[in-house]
This record gives structure tokens, C-alpha cells and sequence, in this order.
């Protein structure tokens, strides 16, 4: 089976311009008659379709373990109690525990260990998945509901998703993007994982280098490929001294995107910078940059229609 | 016969202070009345108290495992609110002042005490020892 090709935009600091390097990507790749999914696996602030001025659609819920204690099989031993890592079953001797749902974190050890198999799997909903299409790209979407701490596991819903969608279609897609939230926790850790190249996105700044270097050593523990790509590269002309000290770590670009205003409005539209029908200004340096970008990366690996 | 926790600091007892931080006091001081006087006061370590979390869960089976039927608490999380709710065990509110759990028996049977029905802080508001809101007042003055 031919997987599509799937790149991972990421970069440990909020804000770099992350989903705007997904989404032009997608674009770019969808202007040379690539068929394009792009995930937004950013679940805990899904937001991707805004700049593709989509609508979100099939909602579907995403569901997760929670105990239910069968009271006639309970021996009322608090096994699971005292084992429970986030003191999520309330005990008093000789009496049924009580689950207390808000604090399971849905690690199923309770189910596992009773001694009376008292414990039955219920479940509970800890976020959703959508679908979305726009400018011919197709969006899959992952929401966590707020409280629930279960990130990884929307990402890993969404990403069977896709798994399911190959399964039935091998060629429904070429290339496979993935948005990824900023840090880097284990709902990040599941979409680099999967990825055949990563792409963090960072910006000259201190804050920028130090978050960058923190991502590239996840990356590197999960022995993935990478190249850098620095948004609002003309920012207070520390460019060329930023480059440089990437150069010297080692750490390879892709390319560099300055600031410009047309980026901020096509941002503001909801229409994608690279997307053809918008009427971008072909000689501005954020459309250059992002098409010698797209040029660097055709030359990184043969993506097959 | 009614069997009351109070948070309590260090050792607990009659004479010591309520501990307004209900799953990070030290002691949980046992009060039994019977025909309305005091017959036993007893006072149990509260071992959850360092945890990170759960606290409030862990300090409600510390209260539910001695039998206790009512509390007198000041500040009260989400989970311990939930968890005293579940064993049906009665929430009174402390009021303001530094008052001892004897001061605190003689107005609960003086029914003088309001009864509480949800949590009156977040969760994690017990946490630390800083003087924020709902936190320093926690300590003992």
C-alpha cells in the first residue's frame, strides 16, 4: 500500500505562523494537482478552517473510558481505589466505590485489576472530530472538550481517521498535512511520530530559538527528519544572525518568510496567500518566499500524484 | 448520634483552630455528639494532604472511612464538594474568625451554621502556601 506523503508543520512556540505555513502548503500542493488532506491536530484550539474560510461538518463524538462498578459483582475490596493514580474512585471500607468522573483520567487500570471483574467499561465524551473542505483541500478537525486532558487521544482518533479513509481509497490522497499545537506534549509527539518530514516554524526571536531547540529534540528522539522554516524573518533585522546560529547547531531551512502585510490580510480574509483565486501580489516578499519554500521542498522528496 | 469532621492544624482537638483548607489540613478532628453533648473527640492524620492532586477525594475518605455524617469547612473544591455529596455526608460553612473546633460544635448545635450545597473554590485553590485570594486565609493567624 502507497502511503501518501505526509509532512508535519510544528514548532513548540504559539504563534509562529504555524497554521499559515500548513495551510499555503496545502494550497501550494493542491495549485500543481495534488490532492491534499490537511489535519488540524492543534485540538485543544481547532482553528484552521477559519483561514480557509470553511464550515465545519459530521461532528462526531469522541468517546473514552470511564468505570462503572457493577454493584452485584463488587466485593467492595478498594483495590481499585488505592491504585487509582488520580484518586478517581472514592472508597469507604466495606461499601461500592463511587467513580468520580471529572478526575479519571480513563486509564482503564481499575478495569483491569479488579479481582471480581466488577468493573465494566462505560464511556464519556472528551471531544469531537469534524470534517471540512475548501479551496479544493480536504480539512479533518479535532476538538477537545475543555477540561479533558486526553489530547493524544483526538490526534490518534483523527489519524485513524485518515488510516481508514487510505484503507478504502488508496489514492484519495497524495499529500497529507498536519497542524500540529504548539510545545511539545504527547498530542504532538503522536503527529511527528507519524510524519515523513517535520517542519517546525519559529521566529527570530529568544523565545523562538529556545522553543525550536526543545522540538528539534523531540524530533530527534523520534529520529524524524526536519528542516526549519523562520517566520517573520525581517523582524528587528536579527535574520541573518539567527540563520547563522541555526547554521551552526546544524539545524537545516527550508526557507524563511518575512514580515508582509498581504500575509496579515489574506490571514484576516480567511483565503489562503497561495491560493490562485485570490488576487496576491506575485512580486511581495511573503508570496517569493513562500513559493521558493514550496521549490526547496519538491527538491527534499518525489511526492507522486 | 452525629459524627462531625473539622480540618484541623497539627494535632487537632477541641481547642485547636479550624484549618480552612479542607484536603490540605493536617489532622481531620472527629467530634461524636449524643443528646446533644460532645461523647468522643478523636483526631486522624490527614495523609493526602502533600499529594498534587485528588486531594479533596482522598480527605473525603478519610471522613467517610471514620463514619463522619457532617463537615464544617471553609474553603472546598470542586472534587470534594462532589465526592462529600456522594456519600450523602452534610456540608456546614464556617464563618469568618479564628475559631475552634469547640467554638464551631457550639454553634452547629446551636443551629447556627449555614449548610452548603456546591463548591465555593476551584479546583488546586488549596495548593501552596501564597497569600492569594482563597489561599493565605487558609493559614493559621
Amino acid at each position: 500500500m502507497v502511503k501518501p506523503k505526509i509532512i508535519c508543520v510544528t514548532g513548540g512556540k504559539g504563534g509562529t505562523g504555524k497554521t499559515v505555513v500548513a495551510v499555503n502548503l496545502a494550497t501550494m500542493f493542491k495549485n500543481k494537482g495534488f490532492k491534499v488532506l490537511l489535519i488540524d491536530g492543534d485540538v485543544e484550539n481547532p482553528n484552521t478552517y477559519l483561514l480557509l474560510n470553511g464550515k465545519l461538518k459530521n461532528k462526531t463524538e469522541v468517546l473514552y473510558f470511564l468505570p462503572k462498578i457493577l454493584e452485584d459483582k463488587c466485593n467492595k475490596c478498594g483495590l481499585c481505589a488505592e491504585n487509582c493514580a488520580t484518586h478517581a474512585l472514592l472508597h469507604i471500607k466495606d461499601s461500592i466505590p463511587i467513580p468520580i468522573s471529572t478526575v479519571c483520567s480513563g486509564c482503564k487500570l481499575c478495569y483491569k485489576i479488579c479481582p471480581t471483574n466488577a468493573i465494566e467499561a462505560d464511556l464519556k465524551v472528551i471531544g469531537w472530530i469534524y470534517t471540512s473542505s475548501a479551496f479544493n483541500i480536504d480539512l479533518f478537525l479535532g476538538e477537545l472538550k475543555p477540561s479533558e486532558a486526553r489530547s493524544a487521544v483526538i490526534v490518534k482518533t483523527l489519524m485513524k481517521k485518515l488510516e481508514e479513509v487510505i484503507k478504502i481509497d488508496q489514492n484519495k490522497y497524495d499529500v497529507v498535512i498536519l497542524d500540529t499545537a504548539p510545545g511539545a506534549h504527547c498530542d504532538v509527539e503522536e503527529l511527528i511520530s507519524q510524519a515523513d518530514l517535520i517542519i517546525p516554524v519559529t521566529e527570530p526571536t529568544r523565545f523562538g530559538k529556545l522553543d525550536l531547540l526543545r522540538i528539534i529534540e523531540l524530533i530527534n528522539l523520534l529520529k524524524r527528519e526536519y528542516k526549519v522554516i523562520v517566520n517573520r524573518s525581517s523582524l528587528l533585522g536579527y535574520k541573518d544572525k539567527f540563520l547563522l546560529e541555526l547554521e551552526e547547531k546544524g539545524i537545516e531551512i527550508l526557507g524563511d518568510i518575512p514580515l508582509d502585510e498581504d500575509i496579515v490580510s489574506s490571514y484576516c480574509q480567511g483565503i489562503p496567500l497561495m491560493e490562485i483565486s485570490r488576487n496576491s501580489d506575485k512580486n511581495g516578499a511573503g508570496y517569493k518566499s513562500f513559493n521558493e519554500i514550496f521549490e526547496n521542498l519538491l527538491k527534499w522528496g518525489e511526492f507522486l500524484k | 448520634m452525629i459524627k462531625i469532621a473539622i480540618p484541623t492544624y497539627g494535632n487537632g482537638g477541641l481547642n485547636e483552630v479550624i484549618n480552612r483548607r479542607f484536603g490540605r489540613c493536617d489532622t481531620f478532628t472527629f467530634v461524636t455528639i449524643e443528646n446533644n453533648q460532645i461523647s468522643e473527640v478523636k483526631s486522624i492524620e490527614n495523609h493526602a494532604r502533600g499529594e498534587s492532586g485528588g486531594v479533596g477525594i482522598q480527605a473525603t475518605q478519610i471522613v467517610g472511612n471514620n463514619s463522619a455524617n457532617e463537615v464544617i469547612v471553609d474553603f472546598l473544591g470542586p472534587n470534594a464538594a462532589n465526592s462529600l455529596q456522594a456519600l450523602n455526608i452534610k456540608i456546614y460553612h464556617a464563618p469568618i474568625g479564628e475559631l475552634t473546633v469547640k467554638e464551631l460544635i457550639d454553634l452547629r448545635l446551636n443551629e447556627k451554621l449555614q449548610l452548603m450545597t456546591s463548591a465555593n473554590v476551584g479546583a488546586h485553590q488549596g495548593m501552596g502556601q501564597g497569600m492569594g485570594r482563597g489561599r493565605g486565609r487558609g493559614l493559621r493567624r
